[in-house]
């Protein structure tokens, strides 16, 4: 049964909504803001009512700040996830799960649709509708526990597998960038590899580890597996895909890179948060072009947003709910992101995270071979360096966000990160001076726990 | 000038106990402790109520109170919330304030405070998983000796040698200490063992935030002496006597906390 206290958006708001810019689509269509309107305030209430919840620290409720129409419209497109991907499969594109914090510009190129474990999760959270925030929990705690029993009840992140596994979601290639990053992709690719449901296609993109950008055979290496993968895609989507396909998508991806550098540039300049925490961090995921499973889209609603935040970062205007002068937290590692909600009604804001802005902020060579630039671009990855490189450029990001403590979180049964934060953390310490803090987490749930709040709560007391 | 008396209260609802500590002027005025229930909002009002009882006051009486621990959360009687981490370092400053680590031992956690001068936290850690180190595991150990939790210390340091325990798992090391028993070990002896182990298992959060003197014990497990000793000897340091039921250092520095508080927000000078 569905919650019946539900939040609305006031009505008042339709005006000054219904005059903002359309979403562009891939394909050529288009949402206008009134078609967006229409579907929040309609259609969604009824189809996905969890969102709605009403309960101030879940996870998945509705940004309330609404004036920022970015944040209506990540909604939008996040909750139209399975309506568009199923069409877009429908009419030919082949959906390719892959490696979480990657860029996704050679899929895009060879005409399929990347999703990273995360957003395969959206798009089967669309597919069961009229859940509220609890059965919306439990559907998600019970694919979990079916992906423990295919992969390890040791894997942590294990989004995406039991979709994949149970055949309720129609992927057509697994092919993740087998970086270090996450161990539970190992486990995952093995698992798919010995489970039921051997027809999805496995292809790994073999990744030279650590410091390699600089080295003529790795940037070639890597070039090759992209081109095998773009090749690949396009078997499945029916077309030969040229390089001057990548060339066109690499410079519409590297819009998106740009635009979010520069939003982020824009935020972190500013007196007063522009906005909260959770439409900041959409707005900088975005420039991943991943997160809702269409680049073109995405980049509309980016470009509209950044005109938005310059625009209060020049007034001065303060997104609601923030405090004046929050305690700037970054946050660094893998998969798990603290209660944003929690720790704004601390007095905190978080200001950044290392994870996908390693690959959002590192822009692609735009004039020669796209596959070499494409290549040494990925390999250039601060994320995917040695501890030390990695820790310079936390430390660079720390210095421009002006942060005031780095909070790393890693999920339980994470074979990397968690062999990482120790040093990481104690670098940054020492070259800085600035207070940091590792949590290991292991919970499911919307609002996370009291052990795990205790020791943020506390850490933004400290600073 | 206003000649109105000001008081100040600190309310701690812990998994195990709910303290209430009343301040005036720089001292404690009255103290409230009571088990805590299903009800975190009235095992806190109850431990207030009492401590008010104590001091003959009204809820009325008192300027501002702040609540801590994980009964905080749900604390409508008080002006404002902060986290035990942050008491516990302001009340062991506000009685000793040459302290500089404190060994918070409660019903469910245990967490390593280094603080600096004014009693501010400077790095914390805390047990993640392990419930070893904490009041529950305790009281769990008691009801296999069958006897009464305060007593666990004294029978402990009336060992006269250490049986090693190789587990420090709450479940693990009830099912140990039964075969130790039924192996004709005496439980003083055991208990003595199992008072090492923990200390030895909390040695670990100090490797992280590291040990500098002096060094204060508090939450209700600091009553154990059996667990001060063993403590001492595996950190290799000397703990504060304190001044007060090391129980309710929380709820102190939350009174302490209350009446900074208020005085920043103007409501008495």
């Amino acid at each position: 049964m569905a919650n019946t206290d539900l939040y609305e958006y006031p009505p008042e708001l339709r005006e000054e909504f219904e005059a903002t810019e359309a979403i562009q689509f891939r394909d050529g269509s288009s949402a206008t803001a009134a078609d967006v309107w229409h579907f929040m305030t309609e259609i969604a209430p009824k189809r996905y009512p969890f969102a709605y919840t009403q309960k101030k620290y879940a996870g998945v409720r509705l940004s309330r700040d609404i004036h920022l129409p970015s944040a209506i419209k990540n909604h939008y497109l996040l909750l139209t996830m399975n309506d568009r991907i199923t069409k877009s499969r429908e009419n030919g594109a082949p959906v390719i799960f892959v490696q979480g914090g990657q860029s996704v510009d050679p899929y895009y190129a060879a005409g399929g649709i990347a999703l990273r474990p995360a957003s395969v999760g959206l798009w089967a959270r669309g597919r069961h509708e009229g859940l509220g925030l609890n059965e919306e929990v439990v559907r998600q705690h019970k694919q979990k526990e079916k992906a423990y029993h295919a992969i390890s009840f040791e894997a942590c992140q294990t989004a995406g597998y039991e979709n994949i596994q149970e055949g309720g979601l129609p992927i057509d290639m697994v092919a993740p960038f087998t970086c270090l990053r996450c161990s539970d992709i190992s486990y995952g690719v093995e698992a798919h590899r010995h489970g039921p449901n051997k027809a999805v296609k496995l292809m790994n993109i073999d990744y030279p580890m650590r410091h390699q950008a600089d080295k003529k055979w790795a940037v070639e290496y890597f070039a090759q597996n992209l081109r095998r993968l773009t090749n690949e895609i396009g078997k499945l989507a029916g077309r030969d895909v040229t390089d001057d396909d990548l060339s066109k998508e690499i410079r519409l991806h590297n819009e998106g890179r740009r635009l979010a550098i520069e939003t982020a540039e824009l935020w972190w300049s500013a007196d007063l948060p522009p906005t909260n925490g959770v439409d900041r961090r959409s707005l900088y995921q975005m420039g991943g072009m991943e997160v809702h499973g269409d680049p073109s889209a995405s980049l509309t609603v980016l470009r509209e947003s950044h005109a938005y935040i310059k625009e209060r970062v020049k007034k001065g205007i303060k997104a609601e709910g923030v405090v004046d002068k929050p305690i700037r937290l970054f946050v660094c590692g893998s998969c798990v992101f603290p209660n944003d909600f929690r720790i704004e009604e601390a007095g905190a804001i978080i200001v950044g995270q290392d994870n996908h802005w390693s690959d959002i902020s590192t822009l692609v060579e735009e004039d020669g071979d796209p596959y070499q630039n494409l290549a040494h671009a990925i390999l250039s990855y601060p994320y995917e360096q040695s501890v030390e490189l990695r820790a310079a450029w936390t430390i660079e990001q720390l210095k421009k966000s002006r942060a005031d403590g780095v909070l790393f979180l890693y999920q339980w049964g994470c074979n990397t990160q968690s062999a990482i934060a120790r040093m990481l953390c104690d670098t940054i310490k020492r070259d800085t001076g600035i207070p940091t803090m590792i949590i290991e987490q292991h919970e499911g749930g919307s609002e996370q726990s009291e052990q795990l709040l205790n020791r943020v709560n506390a850490f933004i007391e400290m600073l | 000038m206003s000649l109105k008396r000001n008081f100040f209260a600190g309310v701690d609802v812990g998994s195990l106990a709910a303290k209430a500590v009343i301040l005036e002027d720089g001292k404690v005025f009255a103290t409230g402790l009571v088990p805590s229930g299903f009800d975190s909002v009235e095992s806190g009002l109850n431990a207030l109520n009492l401590a008010l009882e104590t001091a003959g006051l009204k809820k009325e009486d008192l300027t501002y109170i702040v609540g801590t621990g994980y009964g905080r959360v749900s604390a409508p009687y008080a002006n404002k919330a902060v986290t035990e981490i942050t008491c516990h370092a302001k009340g062991a400053n506000f009685l000793h304030p040459t302290v500089r680590t404190i060994i918070d031992m409660g019903g469910q956690d245990c967490k390593a405070i280094r603080i600096d001068e004014d009693g501010a936290v400077v790095d914390f850690a805390m047990n993640d998983k392990c419930a070893a180190g904490t009041g529950r595991f305790l009281e769990v150990m008691a009801g296999v000796f069958k006897v009464k939790l305060e007593d666990l210390g004294a029978l402990s340091l009336s060992a006269t040698e250490l049986v090693p325990m190789s587990s420090t798992c709450t479940v693990f090391a009830e099912s140990e200490t039964i075969s130790l028993v039924a192996r004709g070990e005496k439980p003083a002896n055991i208990l003595n063992g199992i008072h090492h182990a923990i200390a030895n298992r909390i040695s670990g959060l100090f490797a992280r935030v590291g040990i500098t003197s002096d060094v204060f014990f508090s939450g209700g497990v600091a009553k154990n002496n059996g667990m001060k000793t063993a403590i001492e000897e595996a950190l290799k340091v000397t703990i504060v006597k304190p001044e007060i039921d090391p129980q309710l250092i929380g709820a102190l520095g939350a009174a302490v906390l209350a009446r900074n508080f208020s005085k920043k927000e103007g409501l008495w000078s």
